[in-house]
């Protein structure tokens, strides 16, 4: 008998607040968190703008000691685990319990400039030059080392790395561990942190919105404008948790976990229909798992990230996938349009806001936009003022190389 | 849930390319360990690898463009996995139930470290595009999806040394849980700049030989290579009539939570991922024939394992034949576990198992069998394959006879 599995304790490290609460009430107010970026120097290249984490001070959460050894991801990610584990008022010295507690983290490109700044002095000044710290926070998994030891999450580590669906991943694996009863409780979500090394991968190969040409540099999810994406930053972690032992602690629950679905689409080759096709049944794989029914999902969080193709493919598979549904069509809204496009810890961003729509009814808007898209024409909470009443929130996380994943949250009881 | 079974395998080590070519070296106990050819090594204090030379390329995989995606070795072993289980043809089965899970510590990032290496000045002027082409690592996984048609579930696993172990436990999940019918899963590594420079900054690095378990050990060596196996529901390959070389029975995860490099002095860890994984196979200390140890030869490593392996088999540790594949290979990083896994089921097949090669003199820390020198006939009924790495994360998986 597959355990059920609820959320009950979520930390975040985003450009629009520290917190679930600062950041759920900024999003709501359609603020986003999109400026120039002040982090490194744009000025050779088209692509100004960025959702950065500016002033940030881990300290609060995690403490002085070592600081200055850390990456911003690595501060980011511990620190949003702290914040997750304490917003479940989680037993800290429970020492059976963090023993039956694991962390799976979502992250693309974790620590990516840290590395390539570790190979340049390699060949720069030479190993001996190193300094032996230098050594400890340069691997893409070693912000979830650092958050591990502090934490002692000691049923598992693990980093998925699956590009723009990473979180979304990793969200989905710790659904199935907690199912299977392989823990108790595990925080999972993802980190990603902002460079001009990272920058340029997506901005060399026209992603970045005006990369590639465009009236405007914005993120603008579904906008007949848009144009490509803008990067953001952050760590947003969710704690799962088996629903008898939340229960037992009776804690608030913000939402249950019940479906996830994923599939891998090789973007390079396939057809425009195909790539829908893919899309369609990473959807509709999330509702079976749950054992849910199509027309119960009334609102979805789409990945939508201001993609020329990737925002129509979703399009049209949503609608696809719900044409056949009688009821009314899902309100779709995309965060992306204020948090922008976080890639690897994106899907979890989402999930967190979906978690909070489904606990409060309200769904934040997609803000800027302008102008309907036909190749887009979808349900678009625009406004602010929408509600949402229904059980489910879908959550849709999908990576241009062709990873479609999506997730099942419903309302707690 | 779904049992879950290995009916192809994939091997590109140093001892040659292709299963029967490395698994016929492992047995011999052929030593891989030379000096780096790769790059220069004179600034630093150690100068020694397991290199793959020589490899030959029978798969006619090989353009500039392929290269930049993915190496070599990866894309051979799955071929060869696929191949060997009859599962090449990509429109006899449902695709979409067919997925890749795939671990690797650096992913990449050889042409990477060649192209800046070439212009150091794009580090502060700005990359270029053939530069990042191989970012982020999901790029090899979908890359192989493509080539292979495997669109079902996938992801990278990024555990440093565990990652094989762990890709290999995700895609069991996802075949028992039902969402695929067949993994294509394992672990890919190649030698790199970055990874030397960070074994060697960490003193990690032996200097010359890599004797695990031995009072003499001095750290590890690097290693390259891939290793793949081919999972399926028991009940596919049944239909399919697919010969099964074992079942993988049970995989046990945890975290030391202790420290960023080094692992628990006492194993903590490493117990409970091992008490783990034989709880998941329901499986007691008698039905275990082999441990294929993680085995890296460190002074710490191997202590830490010895004592966890104690703790777990208690009496009938020092009896059970625990040897470590690295001793001949290397450390073959995000590779390793999956390598070890492919030995695991190998050794179930043919009933004996690799050495620890280099092995001269008997460390009282590390009082277990670590079948010294020369291979070992034996029963194999049931493996167990540890994997450990940085930051405390361990992955442990059973393989066992049908």
């Amino acid at each position: 008998m597959k355990k059920r599995v609820v959320v009950t304790g979520i930390g975040v490290v985003s450009p629009m607040g520290i917190g679930v609460k600062n950041f759920w009430e900024n999003l709501l107010d359609g603020k986003s968190g999109i400026k120039p970026i002040e982090g490194f120097d744009t000025s050779e290249y088209k692509s100004k703008l960025g959702a950065e984490i500016l002033d940030f001070g881990p300290e609060e959460f995690i403490g002085k000691k070592g600081l200055r050894y850390l990456n911003s991801g690595t501060k980011f990610l511990s620190s949003a685990t702290k914040m997750a584990l304490s917003d479940s008022s989680f037993p800290e010295n429970d020492e059976e319990l963090f023993n039956q507690t694991g962390l799976i983290v979502g992250s693309s490109l974790g620590n990516f400039a840290e590395t390539t700044d570790y190979f340049y002095d390699i060949i720069r000044k030479g190993p001996a030059e190193l300094s032996p710290m230098k050594s400890y926070d340069v691997a893409l998994n070693s912000s979830i080392n650092h958050a591990s030891v502090s934490f002692t999450t000691k049923a598992f580590a693990r980093t998925i790395s699956a590009g723009f669906t990473s979180s979304a991943d990793a969200i989905g694996n710790a659904f199935n561990m907690i199912q299977d009863g392989r823990a108790k409780a595990v925080v999972a979500g993802g980190v990603e942190h902002l460079s001009i090394d990272l920058y340029m991968i997506f901005y060399l190969r026209n992603q970045l919105s005006v990369s590639n040409g465009g009236s405007v540099e914005a993120s603008i999810p579904f906008d007949k404008r848009r144009n490509g994406f803008v990067l953001g930053e952050g760590s947003y972690l969710l704690l799962l948790e088996e629903y008898d032992h939340a229960k037992e602690r009776g804690v608030p629950v913000y939402c249950e976990v019940v479906g996830y679905g994923t599939t891998l689409g090789a973007n390079s080759t396939f057809t425009t229909d195909r790539k829908i096709k893919k899309a369609e049944a990473a959807m509709s794989l999330a509702v079976k798992d749950a054992g849910a029914d199509l027309k119960d999902v009334h609102f979805i969080s789409a990945n939508a990230n201001s993609s020329v193709e990737l925002d129509m493919i979703e399009a049209k598979a949503i609608k696809n996938l719900f044409s056949c549904v009688d009821k009314s069509v899902p309100i779709v809204n995309a965060i992306k349009s204020s948090v922008g496009e976080c890639y690897g810890a994106a899907g979890a961003a989402q999930t967190v806001g979906a978690a909070m729509s489904l606990k409060t009814g309200n769904i934040p808007p997609v803000i800027n936009f302008q102008e309907e898209d036909p190749l887009c024409n979808l349900k678009l909470a625009v406004d602010g003022t929408a509600k949402h009443s229904g059980e489910f929130a879908m959550i849709n996380s999908f990576d241009y190389l062709g990873n479609n994943s999506s997730l099942l949250l419903k309302k707690a009881e | 849930m779904s049992r879950v079974v290995v009916t192809g395998l994939g091997l590109v080590t140093a001892l040659g390319s292709g299963v029967e070519k490395s698994w016929r070296g492992f047995l011999n106990g052929i030593d891989t360990a030379s000096k780096v050819t790769l790059f220069d090594t004179s600034l630093y204090k150690t100068h020694y690898a397991c290199e793959i030379k020589n490899f030959v390329d029978e798969t006619g995989f090989g353009s500039d463009k392929q290269n930049n995606y993915v190496n070599k070795f990866v894309y051979s072993a799955v071929k060869e996995a696929l191949d060997s289980c009859g599962l090449q043809d990509s429109h006899a089965y449902d695709r979409d139930r067919f997925g890749i899970a795939l671990g690797t510590l650096a992913a990449e990032i050889v042409p990477f470290e060649r192209l800046l290496k070439e212009d150091l000045s794009m580090k502060t002027n700005g990359f270029d595009a053939n530069v990042v082409s191989v970012y982020p690592p999901n790029s090899i996984t979908n890359y192989l999806s493509e080539v292979f048609d495997l669109t079902g579930p996938s992801m990278v696993s990024l555990n440093a040394c565990s990652s094989g172990n762990h890709a290999i436990s995700w895609a069991y999940d996802m075949i028992s849980c039902g969402n695929a019918d067949v993994m294509v899963v394992g672990g890919s590594e190649t030698i790199n700049i970055t990874e030397y420079t960070h074994f060697h900054n960490v003193k990690a690095l032996a200097p010359e030989k890599c004797r695990p378990f031995d009072k003499d050990r001095a750290g590890l060596l690097i290693g390259e290579g891939a290793g793949i196996l081919i999972l399926e529901s028991l009940d596919f390959a049944i239909k399919r009539n697919a010969d099964i070389y074992a079942e993988l029975k049970g995989v046990g995860l945890s975290c030391d939570g202790f420290h960023m490099t080094a692992p628990h002095p006492e194993g903590e860890g490493a117990v409970n991922a091992m008490k783990d994984a034989m709880l998941t196979a329901n499986l007691s200390v008698e039905d275990i024939d082999y441990i294929s140890a993680h085995g890296t030869g460190t002074p710490l490593n191997d202590k830490s394992e010895s004592l966890a392996i104690h703790t777990v088999f208690k009496e009938r540790a020092k009896k059970i034949p625990c040897s470590s594949v690295k001793s001949m290979i290397g450390h073959s990083m995000g590779a390793a576990s999956a390598i070890e896994s492919v030995v695991s089921c190998l050794a179930i097949r043919n009933n004996v198992v690799p050495p620890t090669i280099n092995f001269a003199t008997i460390d009282p820390e590390c009082e277990i069998d670590c079948v010294p020198n020369t291979a070992r006939e034996v029963k194999v009924r049931n493996v167990i394959n540890n994997s450990f790495a940085f930051g405390g994360n361990n992955a442990v998986l059973i393989f066992g006879e049908m």
